[in-house]
């Protein structure tokens, strides 16, 4: 990747590279609470069919992943869990917060346990509003995360400036 | 002292030969019980707790443990319009069953915080809820500081292992002969014992818990439509 790494990718081969990158998202999903019903019929059931969408349900670990969908409670004792396993994610990753709780501690805003919000861990792309979010909405969440993957600039990802996505 | 008010309703056959059973197994120990239509209470001494369950599972065929879990009397502070919890009140009035300090179930009960367990015949089909006065706490005049502290059941029931763990981390209660008082649900560092009704929750202190709000008069009652009104 020196193209990437020098900035030097000519443009049709970053939409190219962006295009493939956001045309197969291996998803790592993290059901933490009643989220995780609705996260499964989005990614398990063929009434929605994410896989149309080319997201792929099936990574193994978070090794091989490209996103996490985090749906539910992050509670204080899961916060440490997450972080690692996001930190073992390949670059370039994303994350999508799925529903009040993983957003900002939704209903139990004021509990001894919950962390508020998994912004608060991790740097998140997406945010699903919902208690839970339907199933159609995660997958709105899908396809603005492929939105800001194909207008990304791959260069200035790689040295770590703000992405700015356009429209 | 529940038990000899009027209105209690009569025990079903085998809650009263159950209670009757325990009362003649602890003799004084036995402080006090209660009945509902369908439901017993017993309250037993601290001293008796562990032969309390011993009697219960050996003698009586209470060999299930549903749960051991604890409570927290002290009136709720600030919530549903009860009266607010003081802590200056708390510190020059010294705690007992006075209104306004704190409430008792069913049974009674003498001090803020008490353990209680259910134990079940699965053959017969009967149940029996324990009750047991572990102290007050922090709050304690005697001795301040102290923690709750009664005998653990885990010698009787393997599976008041976890319970008793959850008791402690939630209330404070200390559990003597447990083999091993750890934190079961939250991380290992944290500190205090969220579920006592005076532990901070720090976001409330920053912003109102806005479940008051909603608090409306229902239709014919004046007073409180009046509040509203104002």
């Amino acid at each position: 990747m020196g193209l990437v790494e020098s900035n030097k990718l000519p443009k049709p081969l970053t939409r190219l590279l962006n295009w493939g990158r956001s045309s197969s998202l291996w998803v790592y999903q993290w059901g933490l609470a009643c989220c995780a019903i609705e996260m499964g019929a989005a990614f398990g059931s063929p009434r929605y069919d994410v896989m149309r969408l080319g997201v792929i349900p099936f990574p193994s670990s978070a090794r091989q992943a490209d996103f996490v969908c985090i749906s539910g409670t992050v509670t204080d004792k899961m916060a440490p869990p997450i972080k690692r396993l996001y930190e073992q994610m390949p670059e370039p990753k994303y994350v999508i917060s799925m529903g009040s709780c993983a957003n900002c501690g939704g209903p139990y805003w004021d509990s001894y346990s919950v962390t508020k919000g998994v912004d608060q861990i991790i740097p998140v792309d997406v945010y699903v509003p919902g208690c839970p979010p339907r199933p159609e909405a995660l997958l709105e969440g899908i396809v603005l995360l492929q939105k800001r993957i194909a207008e990304e600039d791959m260069g200035a990802r790689w040295r770590g400036e703000a992405i700015v996505v356009g429209g | 002292m529940v038990a000899a008010e009027p209105e209690t309703p009569p025990p079903t056959p085998r809650h009263g030969e159950l209670v009757a059973a325990l009362g003649e197994a602890l003799g004084a120990d036995l402080v006090s019980h209660a009945y509902s239509a369908t439901e017993a209470w017993v309250r037993v001494a601290p001293a008796g707790w562990l032969q309390a369950g011993r009697v219960a599972k050996e003698h009586l065929g209470l060999s299930y443990l549903c749960f051991i879990s604890g409570i927290d009397w002290l009136q709720n502070p600030g919530l549903g319009g009860e009266k607010a919890w003081d802590p200056d009140v708390e510190a020059s009035d010294p705690p007992g069953d006075g209104p306004g300090r704190w409430k008792t179930g069913v049974a009674g009960g003498g001090t803020r915080f008490q353990v209680f367990a259910r134990l079940a015949d699965l053959t017969r089909h009967v149940g029996l809820t324990l009750k047991v006065d572990v102290g007050d706490g922090p709050s304690d005049p005697d001795h301040p500081g102290a923690a709750p502290r009664v005998a653990s059941w885990v010698p009787l029931f393997r599976g008041a292992d976890w319970h008793e763990r959850e008791a402690w981390e939630m209330y404070g209660i200390e559990f003597e002969g447990h083999p091993g008082l750890r934190h079961l649900y939250l991380p290992g560092e944290f500190e205090g014992f969220p579920l006592r009704k005076d532990f901070p929750l720090l976001a409330r202190e920053v912003k109102p818990w806005p479940g008051f709000v909603n608090v409306e008069g229902l239709p014919g009652d004046d007073d409180s439509a009046e509040d509203v009104e104002a």
